[in-house]
């Protein structure tokens, strides 16, 4: 079936004038530029440090992406409804240090705190701490009508706040917080399964599983839910689905709760799988996976996007990262990088749905 | 049934209001892709080529110690410990409280770092 | 196929499309279509949606690079690249959907891209000229609007006026108008035909693109039609009549162009009392309807009846005014308790506030009943589309799959993909606003069968119309609203378009 699709396809094509087929050409690679600097890139990484496609690496890159794929999932909501959310990375950054100082062995933060509180209350307690800021992001958007470029500009500045507040308490002083649970720790960096290589064996953290799930989770809100059909139909055309009867505030402010959320976690499983949180941590989350969700096709006109896609944008940043950072890449060049693919990506973006003529 | 929807896709001008305040060309649009992506690739082979990473040495207080340029996995060269007045030094940490060590044995550099030196009271 | 009438003098002809081909891949949209304008004519352009109209005139303007054929102005080969350049040589189109810039006010928009220099040294924007200039077309066209006023706060006729001064400015020679009567009442269309004929009177060619085969008789010199891409005919208008042309336009006899009326009217069961708005002139409206009924509302432009339709469903703010739905007061704050108390509303504007246009088939058809395909707590892929196929079915609409995105139908079948949207509802009331804007005849007679079935289920349908026949052709009752109050309200059976424009006349 797939065959003759492809063979019916490449008639067609063929059909076509030369005049055509070039412009055919110039479209596809230019619609997929991105995917094919990606891919060069690799393989050219791959060739010049043989270790990148090795099993070790491999492992690696999934491990990151799965770190980094909540906060991509939250995100892309926001992008979905046409906006989106600046002030995740911070978010991550305080649900880290709440973990990581709650968690803890040493209690810098709460010196009269003697033993950790349960795993699942501090899971629950920055979920809840997420999804409040999720809360304020989406009333502002949704009531007020604010742009939500500049209602999460607010809240990531208030969130920074708060983060050198609370590392400033008890007798922290706005150090690192380290030295967590052996508990937490190995719940969330623990070995799911081993796979046994020639040298020894590479271990894949438990975070992988949850991302997984937390994938899992995200599709079936996105695509078995009657939130998930009513957040596409805002994006796609607000004013029509408040006349369909969709509670338009409501949705969009479910759906910042749920980015929140996600950040949450982002935060929770970052703190154990660092080690430590600090100020910086989270730092500029957001614009990774902004951009991973740009790469993934989630466009910003509104309205469409796929949970798979931005999985595949998530995996492709972390292998580009990944493979420049074993060349040994500067990170203040990174930077530039960053900045390039996430304005190419919006470019192809744009040429996508830009009116053709 | 998917070659009639490919069709009527082609068919149609898209939508005003997808990027309805977007005011380029196609043409144009194609050249900044070109371009941008001729700048990503420039800036890849510069990075690549001045590759490795910095790993400065913070003495807090103590004598200086040269900078070292590493590659991805590679260990840190041992460097002659700093000395400070009324001090012991006890290692090498990568925050300046001295609470996560670095183990010059173990430990390899994956990026740009900054190692603090522990200093215990004499 | 019959032979193309050949001008009495080839010297007269301003316009000249000659074997134009357009190939979509797979499709044929337009095949080998020509069209002569006569200086000093109106020459219109008629066919079903998707017959090739608009692709034609998109050709025209350098939208679509055409595939062969050639374009003649006066005698000369002309290929144009963007609609500006089209413009600066001449050639000027009236769009049926405006765009303007809405905040910006009348003359801003009159010279926009072109703003008049207080001198050649002195490259400010001399305010006063352009005021001038734009008062001196407007006085030409004897349009009353002052050229400071903000577009946004212009009705759509008015701002439909400005965009044919704009044309009429740049000194056009050929001026296309796309159906440009579907959003102006009777007595606006007078000032529009007068205003068409003086640019005849003055050398102009007109090609006039309208469904309104009325109006098409009594404005046009020739009609061409066309019928998939193809062209059909060119005759002159006067040996045409409406019946001909539809048999041309659909290839077929279309005997009626209104289905039979056998839907009968039940109990009453809803009633309106003292509505008023908020923010808009609606006043003390009172009326009753019945189950079974097709209420029609007509109105001019500006009347209220849109505003009538909004404030009964609760997406305009209401000032006072109660509504029972079967004796039971409903307050329809919004639209979400409207469609729980078993209210639908079709808007007028399919594009800004029906469609989800990136969304496929099914998501714009399940869109407001999502609730009911819930299997605990997840919707069912299997219900939703059996719905959606229902949907499709019930409404014969035109599509290749539930998965292709709407937009890419024809404005009737979108409609009816709203329509079957709302009848997932299972509403009881139907607020109808300009069902057939826009929608070819052969569709508008599909919209009309269904509006009747559904009284004859039993159903409610207010129908707030502009084109008069139409009112008279599928309402039970007609209620007349003038300056945001009801006027009166009048049987159809005893009323005719004369007691109707009156009464619309009233309060005006």
């Amino acid at each position: 079936m797939a065959e003759n699709k492809f063979k019916a396809k490449e008639q067609a094509f063929k059909e076509l004038s030369s005049k055509d087929k070039t412009k055919k050409i110039i479209d596809l690679l230019l619609n997929n530029a991105m995917y094919i600097i990606i891919v060069l890139a690799v393989i050219y990484i791959s060739i010049k440090v043989p270790a990148f496609i090795k099993l070790p690496s491999i492992v690696n890159v999934i491990s990151l992406t799965a770190a980094k794929l909540p906060i991509a999932l939250g995100i892309g909501g926001c992008i979905v409804l046409t906006g989106t959310d600046i002030s995740a990375g911070r978010v991550v950054g305080l649900t880290a240090c709440i973990s990581a100082s709650l968690l803890t062995t040493t209690f810098k933060v709460f010196p009269s705190m003697t033993s950790a509180p349960p795993i699942i209350v501090v899971l629950l307690l920055v979920v809840v701490v997420g999804g409040l800021v999720g809360l304020v992001n989406g009333f502002s958007v949704a009531k007020f009508k604010l742009h939500p470029f500049i209602v999460t500009l607010s809240t990531q500045l208030i969130v920074y706040g708060i983060i050198l507040m609370y590392l400033m308490n008890g007798t922290n002083n706005g150090q690192t917080l380290s030295g967590l649970t052996e508990g937490y720790r190995s719940l969330i960096t623990g070995t799911l399964f081993s796979i046994p290589t020639a040298t020894g064996s590479v271990a894949v953290p438990k975070y992988v599983l949850y991302s997984i799930i937390l994938v899992i989770l995200m599709w079936v809100i996105w695509n078995k839910t009657t939130f998930g059909k009513n957040m596409f139909a805002v994006g796609s055309n607000e004013e029509a689905a408040n006349v369909s009867g969709v509670n338009v505030s409501k949705t969009i402010m479910m759906v910042f709760v749920l980015a929140g959320m996600m950040y949450a976690i982002t935060g929770f499983l970052d703190g154990a799988r660092i080690a430590s949180a600090n100020a910086n941590t989270g730092l500029n989350y957001e614009c990774d996976a902004i951009a991973a969700c740009v790469i993934g096709g989630v466009s910003f006109v509104g309205g469409i996007g796929r949970i798979s896609g931005i999985v595949v944008g998530v995996l492709l940043l972390q292998i580009i990262f990944a493979g420049l950072n074993f060349l040994a890449v500067d990170a203040n060049m990174l930077y530039i990088i960053k900045g390039l693919i996430i304005l190419i990506a919006c470019a192809i973006d744009m040429r996508k749905y830009l009116v053709k003529k | 049934m998917d070659d009639l929807n490919q069709e009527i896709k082609q068919q149609t001008p898209p939508l005003r209001g997808l990027y309805s305040k977007v005011n380029i060309s196609v043409k144009t649009l194609n050249i900044i892709i070109v371009v941008l992506v001729g700048l990503l690739i420039v800036c890849m082979a510069v990075g690549i080529s001045k590759g490795g990473f910095r790993v400065t040495f913070d003495a807090q207080g103590g004598t200086t110690v040269e900078m070292q340029k590493r590659m991805y996995g590679e260990l840190i060269e041992a460097p002659e410990p700093p000395t400070r007045e009324g001090f012991v030094f006890d290692g090498w940490y990568l925050d300046p409280g001295a609470a996560i060590p670095w183990d010059l044995e173990e430990d390899t550099v994956t990026e740009s770092i900054t190692l603090y030196a522990g200093w215990k009271e004499k | 196929m019959e032979k193309q009438i050949t001008s009495s003098d080839s010297k007269n002809v301003l316009l000249k499309m000659e074997g134009i081909c357009k190939d979509f891949p797979g499709v044929k949209a337009l095949d080998n279509v020509s069209l002569t304008v006569r200086a000093g004519t109106v020459h219109a352009l008629m066919g079903e949606n998707g017959a090739g109209k608009s692709t034609l005139m998109k050709c025209l303007f350098g939208v679509y690079n055409k595939d062969s054929g050639h374009i003649y102005l006066e005698g000369k080969e002309i290929n144009f690249k963007t609609s500006k350049e089209a413009l600066e040589n001449g050639v000027a189109m009236v769009h049926q959907e405006l765009n303007q810039a809405l905040k910006r006010n009348v003359m801003d928009n009159m010279w926009l891209g072109r703003f008049p220099k207080i001198s050649k040294w002195c490259p400010l924007t001399s305010e006063k000229k352009m005021y001038d200039a734009t008062k001196e077309v407007f006085e030409e066209l004897e349009v009353h609007v002052d050229p400071k006023m903000v577009m946004s706060k212009m009705p759509v006729s008015q701002r439909q006026m400005v965009e044919i001064a704009k044309a009429v400015s740049f000194h056009s020679k050929v001026i296309v108008f796309d159906e440009p009567t579907s959003s102006l009442t009777e007595e606006e269309v007078e000032h529009l035909f007068r205003i068409i004929n003086m640019l005849r009177d003055r050398g102009c060619g007109i090609i006039y693109i309208s469904h309104k085969m009325e109006e098409i008789l009594r404005i046009s010199d020739d009609v061409t039609i066309m019928r998939d891409g193809q062209w059909v005919a060119t005759r002159p208008a006067k040996e045409l009549t409406m019946n001909e042309i539809i048999r041309l336009m659909v290839g077929r006899e279309l005997t009626n162009r209104y289905p039979e009326k056998d839907n009968k009217a039940g109990e009453t069961i809803l009633q309106v009392k003292n509505l008023t708005a908020q923010y808009s002139q609606l006043k003390n409206v009172s009326f009753e309807a019945k189950a079974g009924e097709v209420l029609g509302v007509a109105g001019l432009d500006g009347s209220g009846r849109t505003e009538l339709l909004e404030n009964i469903f609760g997406i305009a703010t209401r000032k006072e005014g109660e509504i029972y739905l079967h004796g039971k007061q409903v307050m329809n704050r919004n639209a979400r308790e409207s469609l729980a108390n078993k209210f639908a509303m079709l808007t007028e504007e399919r594009r800004a506030t029906g469609i989800f246009g990136i969304l496929d088939i099914q998501a714009n058809t399940t869109i407001s009943s999502l609730p009911k395909y819930k299997k605990g707590m997840l919707l069912n892929d299997k219900l939703l589309s059996e719905s959606t196929e229902w949907g499709i079915k019930a409404m014969r609409t035109k599509t290749p799959s539930q998965k292709t995105q709407i937009r890419s139908l024809s404005g009737g079948n979108q409609q009816k993909v709203i329509l079957a949207r709302w009848l997932l509802t299972e509403p009881e009331v139907l607020l109808l606003d300009e069902p057939t804007r826009g929608i070819d005849v052969g569709a508008k007679y599909e919209i009309y069968q269904l509006i009747l079935d559904l009284a004859k289920q039993g159903k409610t349908v207010i129908m707030v119309s502009s084109e008069m026949p139409e009112l008279l052709g599928v309402c039970d009752r007609i209620l007349v609203m003038s300056g945001g109050r009801l006027s009166g309200e009048v049987s159809t059976k005893e009323t005719s378009q004369e007691e109707i424009m009156t009464l619309a006349a009233k309060y005006a």
